[in-house]
């Protein structure tokens, strides 16, 4: 919660990735268009750019939840100060309101400017919040480990892309499904996202007081 | 005797390679002299995953003890790993252009061993960026720990969303529709790369423990 505060007075992280999404989307939506795509290649092609935009949106700011901590001098009291699983439980939560801040203001914006049809707008947005807790269950470990390292916003993304390259597959193709509208009984692709998100978060619990308390 | 096994290796190894273009026919619906492959392709695939798994396993280990040891397992591993890997995806990238006529196209197999590549390339430059060595070593066991549960997703998942044109049934030495001989060189193959690859990952592990003793400054004193 503490986190929270701190974000909201200073508002670089949330300023930084909406900004980024936001560039990157317009870019798209100004070189690509909602007309330029084959009617019958949208809901493949538009996925794609959706987490695309969103992918790497996310993999420019969240690793500032503890890079701030290091840059500000504050580790070492959070170290002597609380747990190391409610420090992660912390970071975790923060990095997923920014999420869900990115995913609320980017993907409405994203389906008027591309003329996204979606068929299917409950399993959309199911995929997308699953898809966005595994984001930010991914990364968050990773965002422990590079504030204590150097050349720290390039080695973030080349760590955290392999660990989320599978989850953005499933995603794209879960999105894919819920726009064309195939009605897959228990929307496979939600349910692979699901078992991401719990096999990252325990892992991450596990593996968080190893680094925290190196 | 160890020397008398490494000679032994070397001739195996060149009977093999032998063996592999003269003893052996081709498999069928294979165009030409492609499916020798088999016999380098699948033991360095083999190897890379035995080598992988070994890195895990030196992880855990390291976490769980931290003996010097475990780290340079875990660390020669995945580079000899990541060795082989890059051979598999060469020898296969060539049987792809000679069978499906492009050298990359994003079949499943080539997706998910490039997702593999960019885990050990993550691994080391995590390796690299690290200052202190003793933190170096428990990032990269975690980093190592989190990058293998998402393999099961890209082994399990990936290749099932859509329709791989790796060859299965008629080259897959489990199942019955092999020639004998093939067989045979095949698992003689096998068994050559992965006493090359004991010999190579004792080297390097050696040379770890070398430098190791020789670094400047140690936190727990000369071990041995």
């Amino acid at each position: 919660m503490r986190d929270l505060k701190g974000e909201f007075r200073t508002r670089y992280a949330v300023n930084a990735i909406l900004m980024f999404a936001f560039t990157t989307l317009i870019a798209v939506s100004f070189s690509i268009g909602s007309y330029r795509i084959v009617e019958a290649q949208k809901p493949f092609l538009n996925a794609v750019l959706l987490w695309i935009i969103l992918v790497f949106s996310a993999l420019s700011g969240l690793s500032r939840s503890f890079v701030r901590e290091e840059e500000s001098g504050t580790m070492d009291i959070l170290k002597l100060s609380a747990r190391p699983q409610a420090v992660f439980l912390g970071k975790l939560f923060f990095n997923l309101t920014l999420l869900g801040a990115l995913e609320i203001i980017i993907v409405p914006s994203f389906v008027l400017l591309m003329g996204y049809e979606i068929k299917l707008p409950v399993c959309f947005w199911a995929m997308i919040i699953s898809a966005g807790l595994g984001l930010g269950a991914g990364t968050t470990l990773v965002a422990a480990m590079i504030a204590q390292a150097s050349a720290r916003g390039a080695l973030f993304s080349a760590l955290s892309f392999p660990l989320l390259l599978p989850l953005m597959i499933t995603a794209i193709k879960g999105c894919e499904r819920a726009a064309l509208g195939l009605d897959a009984a228990g929307w496979p692709e939600v349910r692979i996202a699901v078992a991401y998100v719990v096999i990252m978060m325990v892992m991450s619990i596990f593996l968080f007081p190893l680094i925290w308390e190196e | 005797m160890r020397t008398i096994c490494k000679i032994l290796l070397v001739l195996w190894m060149c009977f093999i390679i032998v063996a592999a273009f003269r003893l052996a026919e081709p498999a069928r619906g294979f165009p030409g002299q492609t499916s020798r492959i088999l016999f380098f392709h699948v033991p360095q695939a083999w190897v890379a995953t035995l080598s992988f798994f070994l890195s895990m396993i030196g992880s855990v280990i390291f976490l769980s003890k931290r003996g010097p040891r475990a780290d340079h397992l875990a660390l020669a591993a995945a580079e000899l790993g990541f060795v082989f890997c890059l051979l598999a995806t060469l020898t296969g990238s060539i049987f792809a252009k000679c069978t499906w006529g492009a050298y990359w196209n994003w079949d499943p197999r080539e997706t998910s061993i490039v997702i593999l590549l960019m885990i050990y390339g993550a691994y080391f430059a995590l390796r690299s960026s690290v200052a202190d060595p003793e933190k170096k070593k428990v990032f990269a066991a975690v980093y190592s720990l989190l990058a293998f549960v998402t393999v099961p997703f890209l082994v399990f998942i990936v290749p099932r969303i859509t329709v791989s044109l790796h060859p299965e049934d008629t080259m897959n030495p489990a199942k019955p529709g092999m020639d004998p001989v093939t067989l045979k060189i095949f698992l003689g193959s096998l068994l050559s790369y992965t006493g090359l690859y004991i010999w190579m990952l004792r080297l390097r592990m050696r040379v770890l423990f070398l430098e190791y003793l020789n670094e400047p400054v140690h936190p727990f004193g000369k071990q041995k």
